[in-house]
């Protein structure tokens, strides 16, 4: 079978294991004698090692077999938890993220054979087993299925669905020889996990995996049904085997996924039945209704007897599935535009037209939403790896600190949620090098030995706000001046009149690092003007606010979303383009002689505030726009105040064509973009609109 | 690719640039269309006129004539739009006129040495059809040749 096909599932699906295993560890750090977290951290790698090695990834599942050994230990109570093993049990967890990373870039897990790990794993064995009873890694695995065997024995009659399947005289003639010439019948039911998305894919490697051991004569559903997928999470079957019962339960359960293969050696009917074959029928009958309704029973007893969740009811859908729908919504938007700017011309149009037009506009608005919702994405699967992350850091730089975390459901548009993870990561960095001070330093400045990073999410009208903080030493200043100097990137004249935050955004400017001491964690130089860089990129803003001796706090603001946005609709010299709303402060009317120069810049003074102006026909090229004759004396220009943070620009255009939800578009491949062009959009009668990225012009 | 030396027959699409004409292998055309407003990018490769929109796709146009040097002229009722597809991208031509589709042999191209128009440089071979010379332009080179500027 070609297993290609499944490389995309593999590789999501171990991301999600690594995620668990990960998370649970933190725990099982945290509190070492929690069985549910041990008995967690077992499934999940139980699972890797399964999907790996159906997947053919002879190393990762090596890895995963060993550290899967040291948890069947730890769960038999043989194995204390101490912080050695968390040590390994991650360094192992990193390797195996390495395998991963290989195989998601060329399909193949590399030649790395983390000897080191494996050793020190096999080192935790060791020490745990009593005088060599278990020499070989293989012979472990034993002691766990003759555990699980145990758990089997008093496994419920329910399990045993095979119990109840009717057995025709064919067949029991078939297993009567067969146990003549000395081979064991197996009758199995096995349970696949409710989670899994390919029942049909995991059945078959079982059939597979089971072909060449025995012969299987009889399967419930057929196999035929079975891999068209119309069963539940179970299906049971009779096998004849030379092999030994544990080593059939083996090949089942090997196959990933598979929650249980309950499995006993089967007691053929007496063939006392055999001269009432008419009963037998009807009984069969009876049964086999009787089986679809304990099946039915049984499906919704099984999440509550496992205590899990209730399956979400949902379909992992192609990011690329859900481009192609918002780009036909995006579609249908223009096209609703188009049909609402014809029918402004054509005058006096019939009202239930114009009606049909409304509902047409009420339906596209609704369905926009509704794809951005299908978009969003809860920041969780991003900021879920930072409490490891921390930990890690926490060692590393030796000080003691905790990570909060709130607002983990906070949504982001699927695009924004992968490009973020990267900048946050960079900013808890920051916080826990730069920021937390060392742990003696704390004490003695009376602050609790364990510091504090903070990183809280919520949404704010149509953005989301992520707040990195921490209660650390704060920022000095006066120090980043006088590193800013010595560098200098600013001179002292200037540095003297800084207003603390224009010396706080110097931090942004590229290669700035006011560390003293640069470690591996962060003070590479290159750092929060790749932050900037990439928030704004995805149309926020990045701000810092500071307590000397307090604390630092990044806030991000981010849009919602980066498809769709509401915009101004402006004249520049007869082009026409689209100011984006969320950087607009006000719309103004100044008279051409408020304009005043400082150092040949031209200004206004707009109730107070020194507001530089921006001429956008300069900055578009274009010749300014003839004035209309009739209209000499009025002298005035409509300015467009925009911000950025804290700075204001003056953006003066020619005229306002109103305000517009508008779709925004790259401009394509080969074309040499400006940055101030953010994008383009298309209008209603089907001409393209530049966008202009006013924060390029502040 | 297109210097495959063997006996496959290619169609090209003809374009005229006053007396000369272009062939374009056709499997690079995703589509002709008529001349739309293009709009104005500013600060971009001289050559490039600007965007247009084609079923809610933005697609940079670029003049020929302004990539190959050759004098502007005035768009008429026979200026089209050929749209390139490329390593999954679009990308838009100007051309004063859309001929014809042939068919031609590739043994009947002849290799080109370099010449003095910069036209030459994208131009992979010569071909021969009803006595009519066509230039057959290299598109993936062209595109190269954008891409690093």
């Amino acid at each position: 079978m070609d297993l290609s096909q499944y490389l995309e599932i593999f590789i999501d699906e171990t991301k999600e294991h690594i995620q668990t295993l990960n998370d649970q560890v933190l725990i099982l750090e945290a509190e070492p004698d929690n069985i549910d977290t041990v008995n967690e951290i077992f499934r999940a790698a139980h699972s890797l090692k399964g999907m790996a090695g159906t997947m053919g990834f002879k190393r990762m599942q090596r890895l995963t077999h060993d550290m899967e050994n040291v948890f069947s230990e730890v769960r038999n109570g043989k194995i204390n938890v101490n912080a050695d093993i968390v040590d390994v049990v991650f360094k192992c967890l990193d390797c195996i993220e390495g395998y991963l990373a290989n195989i998601t870039e060329s399909g193949d897990e590399g030649t790395e054979d983390n000897e080191d790990v494996i050793k020190v794993l096999n080192d935790v064995l060791d020490q745990s087993e009593s005088v060599g009873s278990e020499p070989s890694t293989a012979a472990k695995e034993e002691p766990q299925a003759a555990e699980k065997q145990e758990a089997k024995s008093d496994a419920p009659d329910d399990r045993k669905k095979y119990l109840s399947i009717p057995i025709a005289d064919f067949e029991k003639n078939a297993m009567q020889e067969a146990k003549e010439k000395g081979m064991h019948v197996y009758a199995t039911t096995v349970y696949i996990q409710e989670s899994c998305l390919l029942k049909a894919a995991r059945a078959f490697l079982v059939f597979k995996g089971l072909e060449n051991k025995g012969e299987i004569i009889k399967s419930v559903p057929s196999v035929q049904d079975i891999e068209d997928e119309r069963f539940e999470f179970d299906f049971s079957m009779f096998i004849i085997s030379e092999k030994s019962l544990e080593e059939i339960k083996g090949i089942i359960e090997n196959v990933s996924e598979i929650e249980e293969a309950v499995i006993e050696e089967f007691d053929i009917p007496a063939t006392v039945e055999d001269t009432t074959p008419k009963v037998e029928e009807t009984d069969n009958k009876k049964e086999a209704s009787k089986e679809q309704k304990s099946e039915k029973k049984d499906d919704k007893k099984a999440p509550a007897k496992s205590g899990k969740p209730v399956v979400n009811r949902s379909v992992r859908v192609d990011i690329e599935k859900l481009d192609d729908l918002m780009n036909l919504v995006s579609e249908l938007i223009i096209a609703k535009n188009g049909l609402v700017s014809v029918t402004g011309v054509m005058a006096g149009s019939d009202q239930s037209f114009n009606e049909q037009i409304e509902y047409l506009e009420r339906i596209t608005t609704n369905l926009h939403e509704s794809v951005m919702k299908v978009r969003m994405v809860p920041i969780e699967s991003v900021v879920n790896r930072f409490p490891r992350m921390i930990r890690d850091l926490s060692k590393k730089l030796n000080k003691e600190m905790e990570l909060i975390m709130t607002g983990e459901d906070t949504e982001l548009d699927r695009t924004v949620i992968d490009e973020i993870g990267d900048p946050l990561m960079h900013m808890l960095r920051n916080s826990a090098d730069h920021g937390l001070e060392d742990t003696i330093d704390r004490l003695k400045l009376g602050k609790p030995k364990v510091g504090t990073i903070r990183l809280d999410a919520y949404q704010d009208g149509n953005n989301v706000t992520i707040e990195v903080s921490d209660d650390g030493a704060g920022i000095d200043v006066e120090k980043i001046k006088a590193k800013a100097i010595e560098k200098g990137t600013i001179t002292e004249e200037q540095a003297e009149f800084m207003s603390d935050k224009e010396a706080v955004d110097l931090l942004f400017m590229p290669s700035f690092s006011t560390a003293e001491k640069i470690t591996d964690v962060s003070g590479r130089g290159v750092g929060l003007d790749v932050v900037k860089n990439k928030i704004e990129g995805l149309g926020g803003d990045v701000e810092v606010s500071t307590k000397l001796g307090e604390g630092t706090t990044f806030i991000v603001r981010l849009p919602l979303t980066l498809a769709i946005i509401q915009a101004l609709m402006v004249d520049i010299s007869g082009e026409k383009y689209a100011l984006p709303l969320n950087s607009i402060v006000t719309v103004e009317e100044i008279p051409s002689d408020e304009i005043k120069y400082v150092h040949t810049k031209e200004v206004i003074n707009l109730r107070g505030t020194v507001i530089p102006i921006v001429r956008l026909n300069e900055v578009l090229d274009l010749e300014p726009a003839e004035k209309d004759p009739e209209l000499e004396d009025d002298d005035s220009l409509i300015v467009v105040i925009v911000k950025k943070g804290d700075k204001q620009a003056g953006l003066v255009i020619d005229n306002l064509l109103g305000q517009q939800e508008i779709v925004i578009k790259p401009l394509g491949k080969f074309i040499r973009v400006p940055k101030m062009i953010s994008g383009a959009t298309i209008l209603g009668n089907g001409e393209v609109a530049l966008i202009i990225d006013s924060n390029t012009l502040v | 690719m297109d210097n495959n030396v063997n006996n496959d027959l290619k169609q090209y699409i003809i374009l005229r640039f006053d007396s000369e004409q272009y062939g374009i292998d056709i499997t690079y055309i995703d589509n002709i269309v008529r001349l739309m407003p293009i709009t104005r990018v500013p600060h971009t490769q001289p050559y490039f006129l600007g965007v247009i929109n084609l079923r809610g796709v933005i697609i940079p146009v670029m003049s020929m004539r302004e990539k190959f040097d050759l004098p502007f002229k005035e768009n008429t009722g026979a200026t089209r739009i050929l749209i390139i597809k490329y390593e999954g991208a679009d990308i838009g031509i100007l051309v004063d006129e859309v001929k014809e589709v042939v068919t031609l042999n590739d043994e009947d191209i002849e290799k080109v040495t370099s010449d003095d128009v910069e036209a030459r440089s994208y131009v992979t071979g010569v071909g021969k059809y009803n006595d009519t010379l066509i230039s057959i332009l290299n598109i993936p080179a062209l595109i190269a040749d954008i891409e690093n500027e």
